[in-house]
């Protein structure tokens, strides 16, 4: 005789997230950094401005910092964030 | 029966369904008792739950936990029927906000959650709170525990090199769970301390790094052996994590004795290893931390608790041994211990 067993997993809900459409260049853009509030993030944020100015001449750079780094972002710190037309957001170590 | 809202698999035998689990990396290395349709169904109706009651929403990925789930993780892990209820306490306790469920599972820091048992249910689930009460050897305790395991694997996606990324975890991610021994203890039960009805059953949650043994079988006094339970602390505020947040530690019952005769309750022992378990930044230059002790004012103090309510103070081990246990907390206050009760 045969067992049928159930599948453990949770399935996520709703929209699978979709990748913005990436811009053609970044010549004269907004660009925001998301600071994930680990220890290295900035240093690393300070060479990628550096960067993103010079190299790549974006307009500007909004840089914001998440309160703690295991939770998601507060909603108000995002919204700072949306009039970007492109977002940096650090995960990980 | 209920219709389950799982998708099913046929397979031939317990072998095969074991097979089909390690295959898709659906345990945790151990073999699996397989969640059938009938089991499932039984352990739901023991809890009197639909197969998509909800149990809990983990707050960061918005994961709502239907109860079927919960039951299969129970199932799998070789949990009886009347376990269920406390794993359900269980997750709804890791489903608080404070707990950071996200958190320590995603953390490269590697904790697990710790599960303290308090109440009549201990007794009924014949639970251990003596001999190797860490250790292996009593199956509410290990089963109980491995659900949760198996939960934030199967459900939330807790697996190791993806959204679990510890560097090393603990034996404890297996499984880890004990219960208190309320009936060979003079003090108050973890879980009245933290606002539970007196006789009430309950769990708390806790995420803990890996458990430090500490001896201490030389002294009659208790401030002491309070010392000693410091010391590991302040140790593991230089080694590992300054910040404060909970902490438990596991007392025996030779300890409990020395506390007992010299009248301290909980309350003291909590106060005693708030005001002593404390370092400055200086301290760090001795533990090869030269790096980061300027950072900040090295003459600053901190605290492993932030207040005395921060220990959890579990009586808990074999009769006969000076040896207790402190759990650090994962990683300050990011995660808190919860207290819930158990719907019987």
């Amino acid at each position: 005789m045969t067992l049928r067993v159930l599948d453990p997993r949770l399935s996520a809900e709703g929209e699978a997230a979709r990748l913005a459409a990436p811009l053609a260049s970044l010549d004269g853009a907004l660009v925001g950094l998301l600071d994930n509030a680990k220890i290295g993030t900035a240093r690393f944020y300070d060479y990628l401005e550096t960067m993103l100015r010079e190299r790549y001449r974006v307009r500007e750079v909004i840089r914001r910092r998440k309160p703690d780094s295991s939770r998601p972002v507060p909603p108000e710190l995002l919204g700072e964030l949306s009039a970007a037309d492109a977002i940096v957001s650090g995960i990980g170590d | 029966m209920e219709t389950p809202r799982s998708p099913s698999y046929e397979v031939a035998d317990a072998f095969e369904a074991n097979e089909l689990f390690q295959d898709n990396g659906w345990t945790d290395g151990l073999p699996i008792v397989p969640p059938t349709e009938t089991l499932v169904a039984r352990f739901l109706s023991a809890v009197g739950l639909a197969p998509d009651a909800i149990v809990g929403v983990e707050p960061v990925r918005r994961r709502r936990v239907p109860a079927e789930k919960v039951a299969i993780a129970a199932v799998m892990a070789g949990c009886r029927p009347d376990y269920l209820p406390v794993v359900l306490a269980a997750v709804r306790a890791m489903c608080e906000p404070e707990f950071g469920l996200h958190g320590v599972t995603a953390s490269t820091g590697g904790s697990a959650p710790l599960v303290v048992v308090n109440g009549p249910v201990r007794l009924s689930l014949g639970m251990n709170a003596t001999h190797n009460v860490l250790g292996n050897g009593s199956r509410p305790n290990a089963t109980i525990g491995r659900a949760l395991r198996l939960f934030i694997l199967n459900v939330l996606g807790g697996i190791p090199g993806q959204l679990d990324r510890s560097t090393l975890g603990h034996p404890g991610k297996f499984t880890f769970c004990l219960a208190e021994d309320e009936e060979d203890s003079p003090w108050l039960p973890l879980a009245t301390e933290r606002g539970m009805a007196p006789g009430a059953s309950a769990v708390t949650v806790f995420a803990v790094e890996s458990p430090h043994q500490i001896m201490n079988e030389w002294t009659h006094e208790p401030r002491d052996i309070a010392e000693t339970y410091a010391a590991a602390i302040r140790a593991n505020m230089l080694t590992y994590s300054i910040w404060s947040g909970n902490y438990a530690v596991v007392v025996p019952k030779q300890h409990r004795q020395i506390f007992a005769e010299a009248g301290w309750s909980k309350k003291d022992l909590r106060e005693c290893v708030h005001e002593r378990a404390r370092v400055s930044r200086r301290e760090w230059r001795t533990v090869g931390k030269s790096a980061v002790a300027p950072r900040k004012d090295e003459d600053v103090v901190y605290t492993a608790l932030r207040s005395p309510d921060d220990l959890l103070v579990v009586a808990a081990g074999g009769p006969a041994g000076g040896f207790a246990a402190i759990l650090p907390p994962w990683y300050g206050r990011k995660s808190l211990a919860v207290t819930k009760g158990i719907d019987a």
